[in-house]
Parts: structure tokens; sequence; C-alpha cells
């Protein structure tokens, strides 16, 4: 295969933003969060991105704020390292190679130079034990730092969110299984505290989650029961005690002390952040209704904002427990992606399904989430082992105006409910209205959904699993009854019996094939079978009609690695290969057809036409896993690329979704570098904000400089008076022509810029050595020196500070010789 | 010539974000700038200036787009972040008092302010396309380079003996359009007047320039529009000089509010304008600029809106923005305190477009958005529900062929006939029958209800329970009205389950009747394939119901069964208390428990 340098793959996004919890800074202006390889700085007020810092290599499991210093964060990566970022530039200022993977990080004000991580107890990555090490981080210059200071502190730790530093970083408590340990630096020594499994269920007495008070000697925990234990008098092994709180009915996800030690926050899957005020354990405040179940809570060190992350990849962010302030939603990852992915052709938009009875839109350009269309509209109930409505199906038709949506409940043991929705986009409100309901489409699971494509009919073929397949059309009945056009069953097909699993119209909308099991096929718009295709062994995957110059071609996939081709106008096979292909897409604006092939636990990608048999384009060992999610967005505008093997991407994009939920598509070298052609980073100066507080301490500073400015002048007055008592002291025959004298004293009055100072000065010295030596002036010198020298210390402007000494000490001088003379002339006397 | 500088209207500001068209900046009647995500069509931000009312802002201009950082040193992993597309940031805004402030979307917050450049209000700010240098005209007549990287002012010279009201920087960086008592093309290196352009009579509210400099310089256009002024005039710099009057212009039917402009980059590409007018309306022109044109150029399209109430009221365009795509246009509309945007598909073939929208339900469903970020869409009770039964839910049942559905509908016709030729005998029959019997009443009531169609004789033949009288009603049916009342049963038969019961019962009795009649019917399984589904679709269920009665049944003969065990031992109970002594019956009843 041909080395395709110039065609990336690259990440998109959509990666978890509520992997671990959320950092606020100290000036609640940002909030960082771990995502995926990167770190990714939010603007807490307008929900935007801010940076993206990368660097790391393997996913981020960590983020503290560096307590030495409050614009500086440490995060840690499974790739071994810990990295110190200057977040508010985004600049990665060290990075300390630790060696092993880490899995969360802790940091405590009163342990400087140390950050506490966990990692593997053995060396090998599979090792299910953790434990908590200290690493000193190695003072040094450079930007890559190795510190292989570890010391151990606790073994048998979970991998994350079970630890906590206690009140001025004195000890550590970690919980694991039924077990609090709590570790006390001063001494050493670690104390360890049992709970009995409890009477019935015995896991359910088993920790969840930390948190010390930072004030008082008090730990809070968390419990799978819905249970919160506060600790107390644990600095020996007898006597601890533990008071209970009890309103979580699901395990308590998380914990939280506020920064002052008042509040204690707590969340758990009923998405209800509680608040417990400390010591009166009796009041609580809830903010309910908050999305998915709580993961995370962080603080904002002034305790002025909260957020909660959430599992739905949500991260909100609360001002002081009363208002959610703003949102920051990923692309909302349930158990799977249920529907497959499509592009809404109004938006341009993907499309699948999201919150539990919602479809989200994402906006693919700015790896955003738009919204979710509310599709099921009951309230979903945050609990453990209920059945709920979920979206399973979605689709499109080609310009917009109807989507069509199934919506399931499984419940064990029992019917299956299924409903199948029209929403018809209506302009005039600008959004969907519900046209048609139609509960029991069909007696099993929905498998597939298509519209037609052609523009003379309204048409969707749903296909399920109960042997039939059904075709709906948009009747306009509107002589029975005012309410316009609205969806009836117009045919119902099957074929010996067998289950249906893909449906695929032509381009044009002239035929519809049903794969059902081995056998394709081929039915016409008046519902006539026209003919079967069949290739065992293996049943029918995916089917694809060919567009454009390819549309006699209709392409199959098969269970059994097969991946054919049907020639309609002869009805025979016309090729087949075997590949295991795992999901074949076709582009809707060109004949490219993309199939995704798992192969070794790999998926390699392969770009062909069907009439031409060397593909276009190869990728191989795309990501590991099978990709089941693909699609083609189209483009705004069509590139002009030239190299034949990047030539498939100029009409439309190609979007997949990895194992892990990653969104990741594939870009071309002279994309990019148009991008980066088309903008300049703009350098804005921001230092100067004004606040009407900084507008009344500016114009203060101002008046100051104002005013400091005068003295300067003033000072420097007596220096022109040299000149004036010169001339008014020295006898009148003695001076030179009016003339001259004058434009000497106006000189002297002018303010003297600084080489003028400078010029002047060796005149001074040469008066100072004409001085004859007296008795004070080894003193007077000293004196002189001193005051210079507390001149020079003294408070002031670094800018004004010299030239007032200077000012100064001129001063002296001329008091100096004021001083002698007028002794001297005592002394005569 | 506008030497009263700020006696010109000039619409509220509303920009678009450049390029991606994702926000629009908005600053409304009460002095706070709003932000409106296009893609959403939620409010993103607002910002209240900090002198709102006493300053308030007069013009707003988006910064270039901001650069995804990614530092050319760094090597490009495999699975890098590819580059998302370019994010705006940065908004200048001038204000009446003559600052200008600069506010960054990204950290939603004022990033800093401009001072101490203008001694009147700010008319027009422009940023520079490649340096970090803004320019802003105002009524004290001078023109201010503003340097961002220092937020000082760069460069400072008076433009204009009357104030300036407009400026554009061309887009290749090197010349600046400014507006005031004449247009003045300035050279940016040397900031001395390159040309001088004189034509309007009011304010100039509008420049920019039409076309990219091509090496030839006869090909430099731009285009100007003006207060009070139903003409924008297109103008052509040219290489000799001779450039004195306009060269082209468009006609509108009221001052230009707001344009966006396509610029043309090569010869024969035309250049495409949007303008919304004072008046709401849009225009659209697509003109290929190559000299002179001596007639005032008519729009190619023009867009209105109208609200849905029942005198239609116009709703004003607020703001355009075109795509590059051709076909879709990004509209603004509404008021300014709560525009609603929407991406439009506009057939340009046709010279007036008028769209209809709902503002006032659009503008509830969007105001929900904001933080949930979820939208409901619109689940009302007109639309129609099919459940297992209903004609729609399962396949019509067709005749085998197309050419027997072609004679069921000419038997359609043939029993109108025959319903017509009944209408004429029924009356004789009941004036026949009316005395004589009482069940022929019935009969006659029928069939005079199907044919009249008349719900409440129906509702009252059907409400009998009288399975004799059913039966003798049904039979001295006339065999033509059979068909109708299976029609009428099969409707009736769809609704509640309280009138299916009844409707059984008559469905009963005309099969038994006329079931002969009915066989013979040629198009049977047409005319009976929807009562045939919603009896498969009823019956569907009875098995499992009749399996929950069954347990429900066994239930409710248990609890009374239990009540009265509780009775026998509170019985027991007593007893133990009165004798005081345990019997041993008691126990072991409760071991077997």
């Amino acid at each position: 295969m041909v080395a395709h340098a110039e065609i990336r793959v690259v990440h998109r996004g959509g990666s978890k933003i509520n992997f671990r919890e959320p950092v606020i800074t100290n000036d609640s202006r940002f909030l960082l969060c771990a995502s995926g390889e990167s770190v990714k700085v939010y603007s807490s007020s307008s929900e935007e991105c801010v940076h993206d810092l990368q660097g790391h290599t393997d996913l981020v499991s960590g983020i503290v704020r560096n307590p030495s210093n409050h614009l500086q964060v440490y995060s840690c990566s499974a790739d071994g390292t810990v990295r110190l970022w200057d977040f508010t530039d985004g600049i990665l200022i060290k990075t300390f190679i630790i060696g092993y993977p880490i899995y969360s990080i802790y940091v405590s004000e009163n342990h400087g130079g140390v950050v506490f991580v966990v990692v593997p107890m053995a060396n090998d990555k599979s090792s299910e034990l953790f434990q908590l090490v200290a690493v000193h981080l190695p003072r040094s210059e450079d930007q890559e730092v190795e510190a292989r200071e570890l010391s151990a502190v606790l073994c048998d730790v979970r991998p994350s969110g079970a630890a906590s530093f206690g009140r001025e970083g004195e000890y550590i408590a970690a919980a694991k299984g039924l077990q609090l340990e709590v570790f006390f630096f001063k001494k050493q020594k670690s104390y360890r505290f049992f709970l009995k499994p409890g009477n019935k269920k015995w896991a359910k007495n088993a920790f969840t989650c930390v948190s010390c008070h930072p004030k008082e000697d008090c730990i809070a925990t968390g419990h799978e029961d819905g249970k919160i234990r506060l600790w107390r008098n644990f600095n020996q092994k007898k006597e601890y005690t533990y008071s209970t709180l009890h309103w979580h009915h699901g395990a308590v996800n998380t914990l939280q002390f506020t920064p002052e030690g008042t509040n204690l926050l707590s969340g758990g899957i009923e998405s209800v952040l509680v608040q417990w005020r400390y010591t009166q354990e009796t009041q609580m405040d809830f903010l309910p209704r908050l999305g998915g179940a709580i993961t995370h809570i962080a603080v904002s060190p002034d305790g002025s904002l909260f957020c909660t992350s959430h599992s739905d990849n949500k991260i909100t962010i609360i001002q002081s427990c009363v208002k959610v302030s703003a949102v920051i939603q990923g692309l909302v990852k349930g158990e799977g992606v249920r529907t497959n992915l499509m592009i809404d052709p109004r938006s341009k938009a993907l499309v699948l399904n999201g919150k539990p009875g919602h479809l989200q839109f994402y906006s693919l350009h700015r790896d955003k989430l738009l919204y979710n269309l509310d599709i099921v509209q009951q309230e979903y109930i945050h609990e453990e082992g209920l059945d709920q409505f979920e979206v399973v199906r979605a689709a499109f038709d080609t310009r917009g105006d109807w989507l069509a949506t199934v919506e399931e409940r499984t419940q064990k043991g029992s019917e299956l409910e299924i409903n199948l929705k029209m929403w018809a986009y209506d302009e005039k409100t600008q959004s969907f209205v519900l046209n048609t309901t139609v509960t029991a489409p069909h007696d099993d699971q929905i498998t597939a959904m298509c519209f037609s494509p052609s523009p003379e009919t309204t048409m969707l073929v749903t296909i399920s699993f109960d042997g039939h397949f059904k075709a709906w059309l948009l009747a306009d009945n509107s002589d029975t009854t005012a309410e316009g056009a609205s969806w009836s069953c117009d045919f119902v097909g099957g074929y010996h019996l067998l289950k249906p699993g893909c449906c695929c119209f032509s381009a044009d909308g002239s035929l519809l094939a049903v794969g059902f099991q081995e056998v394709v096929t081929v039915w016409s718009p008046s519902w006539e079978l026209l003919t079967t295709l069949s290739q065992p062994p293996g049943a029918i995957r995916d089917l694809c009609f060919g567009r454009l110059s390819c549309s006699k071609y209709l392409l199959g996939t098969s269970t059994k690695n097969q991946l054919c081709c049907w020639n309609l106008l002869t009805c025979s096979l016309e090729w087949s290969t075997p590949v295991d292909v795992s999901l074949l897409q076709a582009d809707p604006l060109s004949e490219n057809m993309a199939a995704f092939c798992s192969q070794s636990g790999c998926s390699d990608l392969f770009v062909f036409k069907p009439s031409e048999p060397l593909p276009l384009y190869s990728q191989r060992a795309l990501c590991t896993g099978k990709v089941q999610h693909a699609v083609f967005a189209p483009r705004d505008q069509m590139l002009e690329s030239c190299e034949e093997h990047a030539q498939w991407l100029n009409r439309s994009q190609l979007y997949f979704l990895t194992q892990h939920m990653d969104l990741m598509t594939f870009s071309t070298k002279s994309e990019e570098d148009r991008l980066l052609a088309s903008s300049k980073r703009l350098m804005v100066d921001d230092s100067v904000a004004v606040t009407p507080f900084y507008l009344l301490l500016g114009k203060h500073r101002q008046q100051q400089e104002a005013l400091t400015n005068p003295m300067a002048e003033r000072i420097q007055l007596p220096q022109g008076s040299i000149a004036i008592k010169e001339l008014l002291y020295t006898p009148a025959h003695v001076l030179p022509s009016a003339s001259f004298l004058c434009s000497m004293f106006v000189r002297s009055l002018l303010i003297s810029s600084s080489p003028a100072r400078e010029e002047k000065e060796p005149v001074e010295e040469e008066m100072e050595s004409e001085e004859e030596d007296s008795e004070g002036e080894a003193e007077l010198r000293d004196a002189r020196q001193d005051l210079g020298g507390s001149a020079a210390w003294g408070p002031g402007e670094e800018l004004g500070a010299p030239a007032l000494t200077k000012a100064q000490e001129r001063e002296l001088r001329r008091v100096k010789h004021f001083d002698h003379s007028w002794l001297s002339s005592l002394l005569e006397c | 010539m506008a030497a009263d500088g700020g006696s010109f209207s000039l619409g509220l500001p509303c920009v678009f974000s450049p390029k991606s068209r994702q926000y629009l900046a908005l600053c409304a009647q009460d002095g706070r700038l709003r932000i409106w995500n296009t893609d959403i069509k939620t409010l993103n931000q607002e910002y209240v200036p900090s002198a709102h009312l006493s300053a308030t802002c007069t013009c707003i201009s988006w910064g270039p787009c901001r650069k995804a950082k990614e530092g050319p040193q760094r090597k490009k992993r495999k699975s890098d972040a590819g580059q998302v597309e370019n994010q705006v940031d940065l908004l200048a805004l001038g204000t009446a008092a003559g600052s200008v402030i600069i506010y960054s979307t990204v950290k939603g917050a004022l990033h800093c302010t401009l001072d101490g450049g203008h001694s009147g209000g700010v008319n027009c700010v422009q940023w520079h396309p490649e340096d970090c240098l803004l320019y802003s005209g105002s009524d004290d007549t001078r023109i201010v380079e503003w340097d961002l990287q220092t937020g000082k002012a760069r460069c400072k010279w008076k433009a204009d003996r009357a104030s300036v009201t407009s400026l554009c920087v061309s887009p290749d960086g090197k010349l600046l359009l400014s507006a005031g008592h004449t247009i003045k093309m300035w050279d940016l290196e040397t900031k001395e007047v390159y040309r001088k352009f004189t034509g309007h009579s009011t304010a100039v509210t509008t420049l920019r320039f039409a076309t990219t400099r091509p090496p030839d310089s006869n090909g430099l256009y731009f285009l100007s529009g003006a207060a009070q002024d139903r003409l924008l005039s297109v103008w052509q710099v040219r290489e000799d000089g001779k450039d004195k009057n306009s060269v082209v212009s468009f006609n509108l039917t009221d001052e230009p509010h707001h344009i966006d402009l396509l610029t043309s980059s090569s010869k024969d590409e035309a250049v495409r304008l949007a303008v919304v007018c004072k008046d709401g309306q849009l225009h659209l022109f697509e003109h290929l600029l190559n000299g002179p044109c001596k007639k005032p150029l008519s729009p190619l399209c023009t867009v209105q809106m109208t609200g849905v109430e029942d005198s239609p009221v116009p709703v004003p365009l607020l703001a355009v923005a075109l795509t590059p795509d051709n076909h879709s246009l990004l509209l603004a509309y509404g008021n300014h305190l709560q525009p609603v945007m929407e991406r439009v598909e506009v057939n340009t073939a046709e010279r007036h477009v008028c769209l209809t929208r709902d503002v006032r339900t659009t503008l509830s469903l969007n105001m929900e958005t904001t933080v949930s970020k979820v939208k409901t869409p619109v689940g009302n009770a007109k639309s129609k529900v099919l459940v297992p039964g209903l004609p729609g839910h399962q396949a019509p049942v067709k005749g085998a062929l197309g050419s027997e559905k072609r004679k069921g509908t000419d038997a359609k016709e043939m029993s109108i006939e025959e319903r017509l030729g009944k209408i004429k005998m029924s009356p004789e029959k009941g004036v026949k029958g009316a005395p004589s019997l009482q069940t022929d009443n019935y009969a006659v009531l029928l069939v005079q209800g199907l044919e009249s169609k008349d719900i409440n004789i129906l509702n009252k033949v059907f409400h009998t329970r009288k399975d004799n009288l059913i039966k003798k009603t049904v039979a001295l049916l006339p065999l033509p009205a059979v068909l109708p009342l299976v029609e009428e049963i099969t409707k009736r038969m769809q609704g509640h389950p309280y009138t299916a019961v009844l409707m059984v019962r008559w469905l009963k009795a005309v099969l038994m009747q006329h079931t002969s009649y009915l066989a013979s019917l040629p198009d049977l399984v047409f005319q009976l394939g929807v009562l045939y589904h919603v009896i498969e679709s009823r019956v569907k269920m009875f098995h499992k119901l009749s399996k929950l009665h069954g347990k429900l049944y066994l239930l409710m003969t248990q609890s009374p069964l239990t009540k009265t065990m509780l009775q026998v031992t509170k019985v027991f109970q007593m007893r133990i208390l009165i004798t005081g002594r345990r019997m041993r019956p008691w126990k072991t009843r409760r071991r077997k428990a």
C-alpha cells in the first residue's frame, strides 16, 4: 500500500470531561478538567474552552492546583509523567518523569515540593493493587526532570477518589473496601478502622469516598448504602467515634468539604447536590435535577463556586449552592450509541442518542454540544434498576423536513414497548413538531429504518426482527379532518418468515433492498418483489447502493467475511472479496464507499469505488477495536485537492467513533495548511481591565504620580537658585555682561534632564575640589552619605528615587557650603 | 453634506461573527451587549458595559479569528487533536463617550479598554485583517490607529472637516476608506490621502470593499451607502484617477441598515450582496463588476417576513449573512432584545419571497434552552396517534391485483347510485311501515341515520342492548344499507371499548343475517380489511388478559380468605387472653406458616 503521509487521522473531540474531578482556579475564572490526553481550560463564565493543554501521551488521570503558585497546576497521566502547567497562557512549564502509570494525584500545602501519586503496586500494568507514594519533585531548571525519589505512604488504595488530606496536611485518609486507613505524617504511623460487613448484603457498607475537614479533625466517608459517616477521635486505635448521616438512597459517589469546613457537599446517582451544615447535620440544602448521576464535586478555593461532574459527560457550575450558572457539556455518552450517526441536513450537526430519552445534536466544527432534543418527553428517574424509554433509532429524510425516532423500553420478562414517532420540521416555529405517533409498530425490535430519498413521495421503511418490514407513507387526508397530512402504513412485507437485518434505498428511491438473513430482496416502489440475490454462507450485515455513476451496483457485507458487489442490471455477482467488514458507509455526494474492516483487534479502512478494482485509499491499524459507527459529513466548501488519494475527502469528511467513544476524522495536509493560513494569532494586551474600582484606584495613582513629580521639581529648584545666588552675591563689577547672564539665568530655571545633569556634575565636583578642607567636612560627608544612603533605600518609585537622591545630595552640598560660611563667620566673630 | 455629526440615524449595531457565523453580536436599546449563538439560537452571553447608560455602544466589530494554538515545532502524532475551526474571540465596541472597549467572548469578560484617543463619540471601529491594529473614527473628525499589543494609540490624524462616520480597511490591509465630508482613501503606510470621492449628500453609514485588489488597479471597487439614501453606490478606483463618480448603483426600498457582501476574487465572478433596509426588507443582488452601468440595478430577490397573526404584521429583518454555498442565508429577525436566527434556503428565481414565521412561539421555545441545553419539540394534541387496530397502523388490505382495486372503486360508485335509489325508496318504506310495527321503526331509523349520517339517530339506535331487538332490526334492514352499517360499526369499534362492546352485538347480528350478501361482494377483502385488523389487534392481547384476569381472580378470592383467617387468629388471641392459656393448635399453625 502507498504511504499516505498527507492524510492524518485526527482526534475531533468527544472525550470524557467527567473522568476526574475538575479543578477551579483561585480566582474562580477558569475550570480545568482532564479530557482524554489533554487538559482543557474552560472559562467558568462563558463555558468556552480557553486553552487545550496538550502534551501527555496517555489518558490524563488527575489535576491539582500547585499549592505554592496559584497560577499553575499539576497534571498526571497514565503515561507516567507529572506535568506542571501555566494555565493562563497555556504553557507547559515542566515535566516530571515518574516512570509508572499514575492513576491519581494529591497535594497538600504543608508538603511543599512533594506530590502524592497513586501507582500500581507491582511494575506490571495488569496488577489490581495500587499504592500511594510521595514523590519529591527535584528543583531543577530543566524542562524534563526525572523524579525517582519515591517513598511509599500507603499500600493498597483505590486507584482514584478515595484519599484526602486532613487538617494542615497532618494526616491522609484513604478508604478501600471496608477499611479506612489514616496515616499520620508526624508519627509515621497509620491507624486502620474496619466496618462490619452489613448484616444482610455485605457490600453495602463498603466505603466509596473520603473527605477530610480542612480545619478540624474529622473525616467524612461515603458508603455504598447511601450513608455518610463522620469519624472523629481517630488518632488512636480504640476510642474512635463516628456519627451517621443518611439521605442518599443510592451509593454516595462523592463528598467534599467546603474550604472553611462549614458545609459538606455530597452527591450520588439521584443527581441531587446535598449540602449538609457541619455540626448541624439535620439541616440540609438540596439542589435537585442536575442531570446525570453526580460523579465528582469540586469547590473553588474561596468557596463561592461549586462544580459537579455528571455521568452524562457534563460539568455544572453552581454559584453558592443556589443557581446553576453554566453547563459545560461534552458529547453525551450513555451505555453506548444505540442510534446510528447521522448528519442533520439543516444544521449540519452530528446526531446520535444523548441523554436518556433525548437525541443530541453535536457541532462537528466546534466540538461542542448544541442541544439535546427531548424525544420521549417523560421525566427520567435517576435510579438504578429502572427500565425507562430510550431512543434507539432515528432517521432524517434528505432535506431535514422529517425526523423519525424509535423509542423502546425493555423489561425483563414482559412485553417490549416500542413507539415510532414522526416529527415534522415546522419552519414557522423553527422546531420539530410531532406529527404521528405509532405505538407498537412492530412486534419486535426495530433493527433499521430509512427514508426514501425520492423527492415525490415521503416514505419511511422500518425493519424489524418480527420478520416484516413496513413502509409508512405520508398521506394527505386533509379531506376528512383539518389536521393535514399524517402518516399511515402502506405496505407490510416479508420473505419466507426470515428475519430482516438491514435495508437500503437506491439513490433515486426507485429500489429498496432488504437483507433477509442470507437473501437480499429487491423491491420496486409498487411493492413488487423484483429479484432476490443471495451469496451464502453468512447473513447479510450491511447493504449499500452505489451512487452516481456506480448506481447499478449493490454492495453487501456478510457475517462470514465477505464483501459482495452485485450488478443490478444483470442481477449477478460482479465481484466479491473475503474481508471482515464491520461497517460499510456510502458517501452521499460521491461514488465512494468506506469499509471498516476489523482484523486482529485493529480496524482498517478502505475507501473504494464499486466500479474500480483498486481502493482509492487504505489505512491500516486505524484504531484498536471495531469501528461500529461512522458517517460522511458533507463539507460546506469543496476542497480542491489534486492528490489522487486525497480526493475522496474533497466533498465530504468521514467521521467515526472508536471503541472508547472518541470521535475521529481524517484531515489532509492542504486543509490544515489552509486553516493555519487563514488565521493569525492575535496578541492583544489585556492588562488594563477597567472596573469601577480600578477607575477609582487608577485616578488615585495618577494623583500620586502628579504629587511626586512637583516634589522633584521643587527639590530641583534650589539647584537653580545656585545660579541665582551666585548672581546675587557676586559683586556687580566682576559679573560678565547681562546678556550672557540672562541666558544662564533662564537656563538655570529650566528643569534639567538627566544628560544635562551629568554635564553639570563635573562642574560641581570642581567646585568641591576648590573647597578648603575644614574640620567638620569629614563628619558632614559621612552624614551626607548616610542621608544619601537612606534616601536610596527609602520607599519610592524606582524611577523617581535616583533623581530624588541626587537632588537631595546637591541640596546637602549647598547646605554644607552655607553652614560652613556661616560657621566660619561665627568663628571669626 | 453631513456636517452635524451624530444626527444621522444608524441602526442599532448588529454584526455576525466572521467566517463560520457562529455568533451574532447585538447592542440593544438597553445598552447591553448580547451575543447570540446562531447554531442553537440561544443567548450565549450578556455583557453590561460599566457605563452603558451614559456611553452607549455605537458600533461593533468582530476581531479576526483566533488561531487554534499549535506550535510549529510540535511533532504531529497520529491521533493528534485536529484543527478545530477557528474560534472567534475579540469584539471591539465603540462608545458614544469616545472610548473603545475590547470584549473577549471566550473569557466572557472585558478584555481591555482603549481610552484617550477621541474627544468625541466613536462612530466606527475596524480591525486590521493582518496585524494587531484597530482603527476607529469619531465625531472629533479624527481617525486613531490603535496598537493592541500595547493598548495605546499608535497614530492619530485628522481625517476630514466633518465627523468620520464610517471606515473600512481593504482585505489586503494596505488601504483604508474613511467617510466624512467626502470619502477618502488612505494609504495606511504613509497615512496620506490616496484618492478622494464625492457623491453622497448625507452621512455615509456603510463602506465596504467589493473586490480584493487585482494586479491591474482598475479592478478595485468599493461600495458605499448613506443615511436617508435609497441607493447603494459602487465606486471604481482607477489607475488614471478619473474616478469622480460612482459607476454602479443598487436600488433599495429604504436606507441600508445592514449589508453583507461576498467579495469576488476573480474578474469573472459576480459580487453577491445582501442588504437589509430600514423597513425590514432584505434585498439580494448579484452583479459582475466591470466598468460603469448607467441604470440603477434592481434587486435579484426581495425577502420579507410576516407573523402568523390574523392580520399579518411584518417581522423586521435585522441582519443577514451570506454563505459561500450560494443557496442559504443566515437571517436574524424579530426585535433587538430577542432576535431569532435562522438559516434559510431562498429560491432566488422568484423575485419576491415572503416567509411566515411564528416569532412568539420560537422565542418561548428558545428561552428554556440556554442553561439546560435541552430543546423540547412541540408535541401537541394535533398529532395523530396510531395504535394497533386503527386504520393506518397496518397496511390497508388490498385486492391481490390492481385491476380489482379499480373494480372496487366502480362498485363504490354503483353503491352511491343504489344509495340514491334507496333514498327515494326508503321514505316510501318509512311511510308504509311507520304506523304498523314498533320494531320496524328501529330499522327505519337506522336507515335514515345511515343515510343522513345523523349522529343523534345512530346513537339512539346503537344504544340498545336487547339482543332480540338488534336481531330483528338487522333482519329488516334493506340489503344496500348493510355495507354502510358495517362501515359505521367499524368506525365505532375503533373508539372507546365501551362502545365497542355495544357494537359487537350489532356486528354479530349482521354477520348472522347477511353473510351471504357480504360474501357475494367482489371487494369483500377491501371493505372488511379494517374491521379484520381491529378485531385481530383487539384479540391479540386476549390471551394475556385472560391470564391476568385469572391471576387477579385468584388474588381477589384469596384476600377475603386471609381476612377471615385474621379474624380467626384474633379470636384465638382473645381466647388466650381470656383463658390465659396458650393453645397448642395456634402454635402449630404458626410453624406451618
